[in-house]
């Protein structure tokens, strides 16, 4: 070990020290005060308020009300970041393509025995976490890793062969992909459209009717509660982040023989 | 001190300050780019930990329970009592937004590291010499 790397360390563990000991005497301010703030006071109380419903979004739970409908145009932008980092794998590692015959049969039996046990499980959570997110904690992005899950599990347990042979493709996951956004594009959409219909004033990303905006989406799905927009973000969302990150995972877990089959021996990145 | 929450808090918040150490000395010295994917990994875990950490609060013991709207209240009473001990929702909001990026970065930059491994031969860049770029 080089002196620098001692001085580096040392110098690394000094200021964890001193910021830990800034913090115990109390010179950042209080550690978890008593109060919050006023504008979390406000989302809580507005979250879930039939009384106020001009300020309300009717979602029983604060994360997903404020991620999609309170900041729901940032939100929209994030996603396509992550849709435009997903392109940008594709087009970094492009010229790839679904072979099978290459090799490969997965990992031992009692692995495969395991995950076909585990498999249907981790769809059915996948999916209640993101239809379940305007109740309980989750929501569409929590949900669609976890339905990713399924697809990286049984990519490498059952070898990617098999995935493919199931009728997992590129083409195919960018497709769900894209239906999922341009099915959060149409619903955020709804209401402005409905409005244009009926002559009446309307937002974009409008949940609930709003002061001289009188429309709302429908807030009760049978005996439930689906806080109006946000059942439909959270589904399409668990869709679009499911397809999305299968569809990295399978591009950038491709071999090398095949990079090299698909794009001819030698000079193959210059 | 005299609540027993502080201490608590206290050993919360050196042990995020020394994983803030340890990643920012993986990024900086170690050769390995994987390696320092993974300190990166663990840097930005622990600013979203300080950020949610933000938004917490020592609630007084008069609330009955975890304080969930377990039930669709049926006054606005209710709602305010929520508010009473309930945590801040903004921060997670945020923190899940940063982690949704943060996905999409990580996705880009894995990327990015198996290029670099199949152009070098290596995933080190103190090592790479004469290569198109080196």
């Amino acid at each position: 070990m080089k002196v620098q790397e001692v001085v580096i360390a040392v110098s690394v563990a000094a200021m964890a020290l001193l910021l830990a000991y800034a913090v115990e005497i109390g010179g950042l301010g209080p550690i978890a005060p008593h109060r919050i703030r006023d504008l979390a006071v406000a989302y809580l109380i507005n979250t879930y308020n039939p009384w106020n419903i001009t300020l309300s979004s009717l979602s029983l739970e604060a994360v997903t009300a404020i991620v999609w409908d309170y900041r729901g145009i940032d939100t929209f932008f994030e996603t396509s970041v992550l849709f435009v980092a997903i392109v940008g794998v594709t087009s970094l590692l492009r010229g790839f393509s679904e072979k099978t015959g290459l090799g490969g049969a997965g990992l031992s039996e009692i692995v495969k025995t395991s995950t076909r046990i585990l498999a249907p499980l981790i769809l059915v959570a996948g999916i209640a976490i993101a239809l379940h997110g305007h109740l309980t904690p989750g929501g569409g992005f929590q949900g669609g890793s976890f339905i990713a899950v399924l697809f990286i599990l049984l990519s490498v347990a059952f070898s990617l062969d098999y995935a493919v042979k199931l009728g997992v493709s590129s083409r195919k996951l960018l497709a769900l992909r894209s239906s999922g956004l341009i099915g959060i594009l149409a619903t955020s959409l709804a209401l402005l459209v409905a409005g244009l219909l009926l002559g009446v004033n309307s937002y974009i990303f409008q949940n609930m009717a709003r002061e001289g905006a009188p429309l709302s989406m429908p807030s009760w799905l049978l005996d439930r509660p689906t806080g109006g927009t946000l059942l439909w973000f959270n589904t399409f969302e668990a869709l679009a982040v499911a397809a999305g990150i299968s569809l990295a995972f399978l591009v950038l877990s491709l071999r090398e023989e095949e990079m090299k089959e698909a794009l001819g021996q030698g000079e193959w990145y210059e | 001190m005299s609540d027993p929450i502080s201490p608590v808090f206290t050993v919360i918040f050196i042990c995020l300050t020394i994983n803030i150490g340890m990643s920012l000395y993986g990024i900086f010295v170690r050769p390995s780019l994987v390696k320092k994917f993974i300190a990166l990994t663990i840097f930005s875990d622990t600013l979203n930990c300080f950020a949610v950490a933000i938004g917490f609060r020592r609630v007084l013991d008069t609330y009955p329970s975890v304080a969930v709207l377990a039930t669709l209240p049926e006054s606005p009473e209710q709602l305010s009592q929520l508010a009473s001990a309930a945590v801040d929702p903004l921060p997670q909001a945020l923190v899940l937004t940063a982690v949704v990026i943060g996905l999409a970065v990580y996705m880009f930059l894995t990327g990015l590291i198996i290029m670099y491994y199949r152009y070098y031969r290596t995933t080190r860049v103190d090592v790479v010499r004469g290569g198109k770029f080196g």
